[in-house]
């Protein structure tokens, strides 16, 4: 062994496990200092991990699920709905994650949203004819953004609240209103439609807490195939802020609706509706 | 949490996306990654492993430390399917050496060649899944027709130190063969490998 860069013919046998314990320490230890025997390393790593990926496939008894769930010392994972894959998401890790709000954060979004409200009827009318026109409300959240209090308060609010707002003011963004499907329900709802982000934004105010067992969930129709977007619920006040991906793989989309289904979400669309949503004239 | 993001939007996360997020410890991440990969990790524990139980056990193993230690992962060092199939195979061997059944895998492994007709009436366990399904069923269907069309003496000596954790030097002697000659098969095969799979071809 000589104290060198390691060659690719090294590097095949580190992989494929074929080499003698001393040289292999040896590698170990280069290459945790060597970005690019690193890189060489990992290569063939990649190459020896195919022989795993040819074998033939089995699938392991039914228990082994609840073992491991149990021995993680996690008790709520699942059983995880079959539902459909629109897309596999290719954005960056941080992209993907997304941030949601911790409980106070919202809390303090949603407390800064209703003061507002209170203190500023006009704007929010305005925001209101807004958001049922469908038009760009960038105006208009300048106009917000231009209030100190809610400029130095949504610096505090979480990274995702920052989102939404900036989505808001995002000339690619759509706002859809949502409708309730029961007229004596004071739910209100609006669908935020990021183009660019390729994120979709629900929020829900003054919509009942599902009980346990119970969770809303979000579709989107596409050529008459309900898609879910997720599911959700609301926090006790009955305030939710749920986003996810637009959906990749679809060609169109129609209308949302947002319906009731068992806890873990449903395969298809089948629980009870409670908002419906045009997503006709959305801009793509 | 009152906001309860469910199962339905993780399923199309990324591998990595799934794997950031049970850092950050999302039990839901954990059960989609769970359902995405058990049949997978299950099969490749049992080829090296030879055994149902030992197999069931090692992938239990495999997926309570991915959970726990979700940290081992490290995006920047190549992507997450490889490095998982690298912990399975370094799980199962340990658990062969330890159990002292690399005779029986030696005497075995030779009969592998005769699984490929069976392969392709069985579902892969990502049915659910239909792209992933996709993706990972092409990627298998390449990786069986690379090792097919490995010379034989190629493939047994990669899968005798892959599969059965044997050195060169060990390979050698099982096969009364010059240690030079199982290195140029295991050179040749990994470059086969390699360049079947679209990788970087190099000397
Ligand atoms: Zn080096």
């Amino acid at each position: 062994m000589t104290p060198e860069h390691i060659s690719h013919e090294q590097a095949d046998e580190f992989a494929i496990g074929a080499m003698a314990p001393d040289v292999r320490t040896y590698v170990a230890f280069h290459i945790d200092s060597c970005a690019s025997c690193a890189e060489i390393v990992r290569e063939s790593e990649e190459a020896a991990a195919a022989l795993l990926l040819a074998v033939p496939r089995r699938q392991p008894p039914g228990r082994l699920r609840e073992n491991v769930l149990r021995s993680a010392g996690i008790r709520k994972a699942g059983p995880i709905g079959r539902i459909v894959q629109v897309a596999t998401a290719s954005a960056g890790v941080a992209a993907v994650i997304v941030a949601i709000a911790s409980f106070t954060g919202m809390v303090s979004v949603r407390d800064q949203m209703n003061g507002l409200r209170e203190e500023n009827g006009r704007l929010q009318t305005q925001i209101d004819d807004a958001l049922s026109q469908k038009v760009e409300i960038l105006a208009l959240t300048r106009e917000v953004q231009e209030q100190e209090q809610l400029t130095n308060d949504l610096k505090t609010a979480s990274r995702g609240d920052r989102d939404l707002i900036l989505a808001l003011s995002s000339p690619n963004a759509s706002v859809a209103e949502v409708i309730t499907v029961d007229p004596n329900q004071v739910a209100i709802g609006r669908l935020v439609w990021d183009a660019e982000q390729k994120k979709v934004w629900f929020i829900a105010a003054h919509l009942p807490q599902r009980p346990n067992g119970e969770t809303y969930q979000i579709w989107v129709n596409s050529g008459g195939r309900y898609v879910s977007l997720g599911t959700f619920n609301t926090d006790v006040s009955g305030f939710a802020r749920y986003e996810t991906f637009v959906p990749q793989g679809l060609a169109s989309y129609e209308s949302a609706v947002v319906t009731i289904e068992h806890a873990n979400g449903a395969l298809e669309r089948s629980g009870p509706s409670v908002f419906v949503s045009d997503l006709s004239r959305l801009r793509r | 949490m009152p906001l309860a993001a469910g199962a339905a939007a993780r399923t199309e996360w990324t591998d990595e996306a799934l794997m950031h997020a049970i850092a950050a410890r999302d039990e839901i991440a954990f059960g989609v990654l769970y359902d995405r990969y058990v049949d997978l990790v299950y099969s490749a524990s049992l080829r090296v492993l030879g055994d149902p139980q030992l197999a069931e056990d090692a992938t239990q193993d495999i997926f309570v430390r991915l959970w726990r230690r979700p940290e081992s992962f490290i995006p920047d060092r190549g992507r997450f399917l490889s490095w998982l199939m690298s912990v399975v195979r370094n799980r199962a061997v340990d658990e062969l050496r330890a159990r002292g059944r690399r005779q029986r895998r030696e005497a075995t492994v030779t009969t592998s060649e005769g699984e490929d007709d069976q392969v392709s009436l069985i579902p892969s366990g990502e049915g659910d899944d239909p792209i992933l399904a996709a993706q990972l069923h092409e990627e298998q269907v390449l990786v069986r027709k690379a090792l097919a069309e490995l010379p034989a003496e190629q493939r047994m000596a990669l899968e005798l130190a892959y599969f059965g954790g044997l050195t060169q030097q060990q390979i050698a002697v099982a096969l009364h063969e010059p240690l030079g000659t199982v290195k140029t098969r295991i050179r040749l095969g990994m470059l086969k490998l390699r360049r079947s799979l679209g990788g970087q071809v190099r000397d």
